[in-house]
């Protein structure tokens, strides 16, 4: 009891530092993920090589080794450590770890959106060509839309990844779930209950996550119930009034 | 057949039942990453100062040694699971290490020092209460788990404390100048001002003794199972005869250039 007592507060103290890290790292990893899906599907050679190669390097070697180069490899470099702006973010513990988890994250997302965005119809496209529509009106009302319908499931697969992910940032001195854990270990000793504490609350952070996703995920398909009865929008909105 | 099969199941029960304290062998757990107590080189082969008070007891025991290396924060946890008979890894004994394991009788001593890039307005202090006054949000490595992390935890608790699975790492993080200043065991830090990545560093002037505050324990032990008395009793015997006949003395000189080991009493 004393434990749960002195682990607790300690550990969620941890756990904003978790929920930080992912959101910030998953803020900036969409938006990347999104541009570079974008570059592989576009007809530019350059770009789409330059997408594709970033992926398989990105998905293809290990996070703890890409933070390890990171925080160590590039703080060893006086070029880095020069450079005012490069240096506030790999001089510090958090903001680097933020760094390879976007990064990392960014190429499982483009991954996931180019599969989403092959999977619109052509046919819806080239209607929507026909009526007129902008390139980026086109994107921003047929093929996101559809494509982001399409890639949820899988999205919400890498929000988790992303989530357990963050226990790596403790190899670099970050204080989170799992760096406050193996100092409480050192003191207390008491390792079967700290870690299970831990596990907890991670699983606490994935539920509220997958329900986030579900609901998310619910509301994008929520013209499976009704397109039987009606197929137009126009039609949808007045119906509900 | 029969029989065959009884013997094998015979066999893989003894086999479990003593599957560390195996006939003449002691495996000894060490964290291979703090020199000159403990370094293991890419092939496993464990050097340095502990080393050499293994390689010592277990001539004197008559056993072979067999070495473990193992993160030190784990080293604890690792004795408690049984994945190995003795830890031998400058270890202090401390009041709450020795809740979780027992210690044979010290075998060295401990002088504390902090390490901080030349001009550093901490280099000029003196006396150990400025010294840590003057910590408070000051980036501080220190190792996890040890001994230097728990003073600092209790003494310091407005440092902000950067704490490292191995020495390696911050020595990293204290050359890039990531931490402004890191707390030591003075051996291990004049190693680190010995290297090309040390020039531009020096101690602090003041050293903490283990006598400065409990957490600092009373010298470096062998770490034992707490069940093990018999292990302990052999061991403490072949240490002190180590001790008093200078061989733990002579080692120490070797890796050290002073004699820090603790006589037996």
């Amino acid at each position: 009891m004393d434990l749960i007592q002195l682990a607790v507060p300690v550990l969620l103290k941890g756990l904003w530092v978790t929920v930080a890290l992912t959101l910030i790292s998953v803020l900036i990893g969409f938006n990347l993920g999104l541009g570079l899906a974008l570059m592989r599907l576009s007809s530019n050679a350059f770009l789409a090589g330059f997408a594709k190669y970033y992926s398989n390097m990105f998905r293809g070697t290990p996070l703890l080794v890409q933070i390890f180069i990171f925080y160590y490899g590039l703080g060893e470099i006086g070029l880095v450590r020069d450079n005012a702006l490069l240096w506030w973010v790999i001089s510090d513990g958090s903001r680097c770890a933020v760094l390879a988890l976007a990064l990392n994250t960014a190429a499982y997302t483009s991954e996931i959106l180019r599969g989403g965005l092959m999977s619109v119809p052509l046919g819806l496209v080239e209607a929507a060509q026909a009526c007129g529509m902008s390139r980026l009106l086109r994107f921003r009302r047929i093929e996101f839309p559809l494509a982001i319908r399409q890639a949820l499931p899988a999205y919400g697969n890498e929000l988790i990844l992303v989530v357990k992910g963050t226990s790596l940032a403790s190899t670099i001195t970050v204080l989170e779930i799992t760096g406050y854990a193996k100092r409480l270990m050192s003191q207390t000793f008491a390792i079967f209950e700290i870690f299970a504490i831990a596990g907890v609350l991670y699983l606490v952070v994935n539920l509220v996550l997958i329900a986030l996703i579900r609901s998310v995920e619910r509301y994008l398909m929520r013209h499976e119930a009704q397109s039987k009865r009606v197929s137009r929008p126009q039609l949808d909105q007045s119906a509900a009034a | 057949m029969k029989l065959k099969v009884l013997s094998l199941l015979a066999l893989l029960v003894a086999g479990t039942s003593n599957a560390l304290a195996a006939e003449g062998e002691l495996s000894i757990g060490t964290e291979g990453a703090y020199p000159p107590w403990s370094m293991s080189d890419a092939n496993g082969n464990v050097t340095g100062f502990d080393a050499d008070v293994g390689a010592l007891l277990c001539t004197k025991l008559a056993v072979k040694c067999h070495f473990v290396v193992q993160a030190f924060d784990g080293l604890i946890p690792a004795l408690k699971a049984k994945r190995f008979d003795v830890i031998i890894s400058g270890m202090s004994i401390t009041a709450d290490r020795k809740k979780e394991i027992n210690f044979s009788v010290g075998y060295a001593e401990l002088a504390n020092m902090f390490v901080a890039p030349k001009g550093s307005d901490l280099t000029g202090i003196t006396d150990i209460d400025t010294l840590l006054k003057s910590l408070a949000g000051k980036k501080v490595g220190v190792q996890a788990g040890t001994t230097h992390a728990h003073f600092l935890e209790k003494r310091a608790p407005d440092a902000d404390l950067k704490t490292y699975d191995t020495l390696d790492q911050m020595q990293i993080d204290l050359a890039s100048g990531r931490i402004e200043t890191a707390f030591a065991d003075k051996s291990a830090l004049q190693d680190f001002l010995d290297k090309p990545d040390g020039k531009n560093f020096q101690l602090v002037n003041v050293e903490i003794k283990s006598s400065a505050d409990p957490t600092l324990g009373e010298g470096v032990g062998v770490g034992i199972a707490q069940e093990n008395t018999e292990l302990k009793a052999k061991i403490d015997k072949a240490l002190c005869e180590l001790i008093a006949d200078g061989s733990v003395g002579k080692a120490s000189q070797k890796w050290f250039k002073t004699d820090i080991s603790r006589p037996c009493n």
